[in-house]
């Protein structure tokens, strides 16, 4: 590690709305060195990382690299300075070959006289994969014919083969196999041993601590500190990010509590083609069931399954009563809720109020006998349920699209709290949500349990589930394939077995 | 730390008056502008518009119920071009058997219309075509068959019909049917979930709002309005010719775009764009006529004036593509 900065980020700003989202964060990143860039979601830091790459335009502040103000428009200029980004989703374009994809925006060098030359392009790419060591991925073929792995290892090399003086690696590590992580990791200490440097983007902070040089902490759009890896321990970096004790309970206190018998509502043999099947579970009266596993384990659907909103669903979701479940309407009708995991698209219509975004289901309620609605009785209502879930807002006819994902989520929970569902199903309650409004949505669950709802939490996140669920249903490719009780000793590792 | 809090509270406060500012431009622009060209082609022409206020006026009625409908659709994201013809195939019902029965030609005129919103409703909502596609074709597909209908001689309405031509009488049945519509609009969730189709039509559904339904209606809604609006028209010239509410639907639009209506729907549309945008037009195409100007150089005016309200109320931020 040398003392020579290579990247300067100086008073750097950017607002979304009402949100800030990036305040005035200022550090240097040494030339050779990996340097993380860790926070709770909401950060700001891949804010940040876009404003570096020119996918946001920059509010205030600048970032100099190497003496040099960057001036990015767009990640092809941003490439052209020198720096490129290894992004968490899918990073290459559809319909394009591997050679196409690898020199995207930099086609120039291989067309003479307006004519593109293919060939040479497809052996610049195969020297080039071959220098990486990837041989059995072909420059000429479509990328379409490789798989997410093998598609983020030819990100590897576009982000990488021009030996750019900062690499961005943004939380990309989540979505790959241990094989593909070691890879990634091999290619990011060769950016440092030439004297480039790496931002680097994860959760993980095991991994952090291991590959990483130094780390900058993030909290709530604003700089914290900067750390020596070998200094501090994994504890010492949480404290930073949450930065503040947690007063009262977090998760759920009790164990031991008997599930009722009374059965709310029945799945049985639900299969949606592709996606999952032959699904089967009860779930009890005041009882908070739990769907754990792998994004792609089908659990997200089985919540969609349950509200009514599946395509082409087989099997039959009942009501204790008898009531079959079979479309949205009907589903509402017979109070079960439903929040989204895709909250913007699924949950809030994101460009109306939080007035009309509360009232939605419960139109014919608010308009009672008479079947009028007036603004007056609307007012009352979402005032009354965005008050309850304390909504942070300027009034209710504020949109949605200006509020920040926790409040976002507040509004959707606020709509079913006023609808008084009985029946729950929340995929992902806390995605993106930070640490103090989770707490304030587990301590809601806990409360709507103890007063006889019946809730079904799905999420990626194993330690919510732990806490707050009576029983987990672990799902891997599309089927149930285990069932865990609440307990004490339950960890993580127990789960994951039955996930992977 | 008190400083943060003020910068944060002053955001919040620019963006809400930001955002009211432009919401009251929204609602006053299209007011003072119809006041502004009232005056003015007053004073062009000498006084002429005010003295024949009940012949410019004259064209309203059928323009504002038929917008109605459109404005329907419009906010719940969709378009519909094909308002011209169901007024022809409407206007040729209702004189075709008007010498039967007056109450049973509207009422025959009224179901020929929810008849092509049907079929529109069907292509757009069954089978998924983008609304604008469905109702181009319809358009050509009707007026082809207007055409085929009147190629000889217009069909003219019996004079039971004609008889009760009155003003009163056309402005008493505009008012009704603008009032019931306003009162649906306003006062009844039917408002509430087209506004929040046009705005997210996913995130409506997944808050129980039958979508596809509420689509495939308010398609036979707004054919069964103009199916009504064409017995205004039959009153008003007695007879459907190969042209009878030929060009309505841009006349529509561009009323609507006039009224401040943003073209793709959702949570900012107001019903008052439908009644201030049809007078705005109306006056404004009366304005040109009058000052004697050529109808090539009438519409170029009147595609600049349409250009300039589109770029100024076009709702960027939710704008998508229409479905």
């Amino acid at each position: 590690m040398s003392d020579e900065v290579r990247l300067e980020v100086k008073n750097l700003c950017k607002s979304f709305g009402i949100t800030k989202a990036v305040q005035n964060v200022s550090f240097n990143v040494y030339k050779g060195t990996i340097h993380a860039l860790i926070g709770e979601n909401g950060s700001g830091k891949s804010t940040l990382t876009n404003m570096l790459t020119g996918i946001y335009s920059i509010d205030s502040g600048e970032f100099i690299l190497d003496g040099k103000k960057v001036n990015a428009k767009n990640q092809v200029e941003a490439n052209d300075q020198g720096i490129s980004i290894i992004v968490q989703e899918i990073g290459t374009l559809s319909g394009l070959t591997v050679a196409e994809n690898i020199f995207l925006g930099h086609e120039q060098r291989f067309i003479h006289g307006g004519f593109k030359n293919t060939g040479a392009m497809n052996r610049e790419a195969n020297k080039l994969l071959k220098e990486f060591g990837f041989d059995r991925i072909k420059a000429g073929d479509m990328i379409d014919n490789y798989n997410f792995e093998d598609r983020k290892l030819v990100e590897i090399v576009k982000a990488t083969y021009f030996k750019p003086k900062v690499l961005v690696v943004d939380e990309t590590t989540t979505a790959l196999s241990q094989e593909g992580r070691e890879e990634l990791y091999k290619h990011m200490n060769r950016v440092r041993d030439y004297g480039g440097c790496v931002i680097f983007i994860s959760h993980d902070l095991p991994e952090v601590l291991d590959k990483s040089d130094r780390i900058t902490v993030l909290r709530d759009g604003q700089y914290i500190d900067t750390v020596n890896s070998a200094d501090v321990t994994e504890e010492d970096l949480r404290t930073l990010m949450v930065g503040r004790e947690m007063t009262g309970a977090y998760y759920r206190e009790d164990y031991g509590e008997k599930i009722s018998d009374q059965v709310v509502l029945s799945v049985k043999d639900v299969t949606v083609p592709g996606i999952i099947s032959d699904v089967s579970f009860d779930l009890h009266k005041g009882e908070i069931l739990g769907f754990g596993g792998l994004s792609e384990s089908g659990m997200h659907e089985v919540g969609k399954a349950i509200f009514g909103a599946s395509f082409d669903r087989e099997g039959s979701v009942t009501l204790a009563d008898g009531t079959q479940i079979n479309d949205i309407p009907t589903a509402i009708k017979h109070s079960i809720a439903y929040t989204s995991k895709d909250r913007d698209n699924e949950s809030v219509v994101i460009n109306q109020s939080i007035k009309d975004n509360i009232c939605l289901p419960s139109l014919d309620q608010i308009a009672g006998k008479s079947h009028l609605l007036s603004d007056r009785k609307q007012n009352e209502f979402a005032n009354k349920y965005a008050k309850e879930m304390s909504v942070k807002m300027v009034n209710v006819n504020q949109f949605v699209s200006e509020l920040s994902g926790g409040n976002k989520q507040k509004v959707v929970v606020a709509r079913w709290i006023g609808k008084d569902s009985d029946i729950c199903v929340f995929d992902s309650p806390t995605r993106g949500i930070d640490i103090k409004v989770k707490q304030d949505i587990y301590q809601l669950l806990d409360k709507m349990r103890k007063q006889g709802k019946s809730i079904i939490m799905i999420s990626e996140e194993l330690m919510e589930l732990i806490g707050m669920c009576d029983r987990i249903m672990i799902m891997k490719d599309g089927k149930i394939n285990g069932e865990v009780k609440r307990s004490p000793e339950l960890s993580e590792n127990d789960l994951i077995g039955m996930m992977v | 730390m008190p400083t943060k809090t003020v910068t944060a509270a002053e955001t919040d406060d620019e963006a809400m008056k930001k955002a009211s500012r432009m919401s009251l431009m929204r609602t006053l622009l299209p007011i003072v502008g119809l006041v502004i060209i009232f005056v003015i082609f007053n004073i062009l022409t000498h006084g002429q518009m005010i003295q024949g206020l009940a012949l410019t006026f004259s064209d309203v009625y059928v323009t504002l119920i038929s917008s109605m409908g459109v404005f329907f659709i419009m906010t719940m994201g969709g378009l519909d071009f094909s308002q011209g013809s169901i007024l022809g195939i409407a206007s040729i019902v209702i004189c075709a058997l008007s010498k039967y029965n007056v109450a049973l030609a509207v009422i025959a005129g009224v179901a020929a219309g929810a008849a092509i919103g049907l079929i529109n409703a069907f292509f757009y909502v069954k089978r998924k075509i983008k609304s604008f596609i469905v109702t181009i074709c319809t358009m050509f597909l009707f007026r082809g068959i207007i055409k085929y209908l009147t190629s000889n001689t217009p069909v003219a309405a019996s004079a039971n019909l004609t008889n009760l031509y009155s003003v009163p009488l056309l402005v008493t049945l505009t008012a009704i049917v603008l009032i019931i519509g306003f009162i649906f609009f306003r006062f009844t969730r039917f408002g509430t979930d087209l506004k929040a189709i046009g705005a997210g039509e996913t995130a409506a559904k997944f808050a129980g709002i039958k979508t596809d339904k509420t689509k495939f209606l308010i398609y036979v809604l707004a054919g069964a309005i103009t199916g009504f609006a064409a017995f205004i028209n039959v009153l008003k010239v007695g007879s459907a010719t190969y042209n009878s509410g030929s060009m309505l639907e841009t006349k529509i639009l561009i009323a609507l775009v006039l009224g401040g209506m943003p073209i793709s729907g959702g949570a900012k549309v107001n019903f008052l764009n439908v009644v201030v945008g049809s007078f705005l037009y109306v006056v404004l195409n009366r304005g040109l006529q009058m000052m004697g100007l050529t109808t090539p150089t009438q519409q170029l005016i009147q595609g600049i004036i349409f250009l300039v309200f589109v770029f100024i109320f076009a709702d960027r931020e939710s704008l998508t593509v229409i479905k």
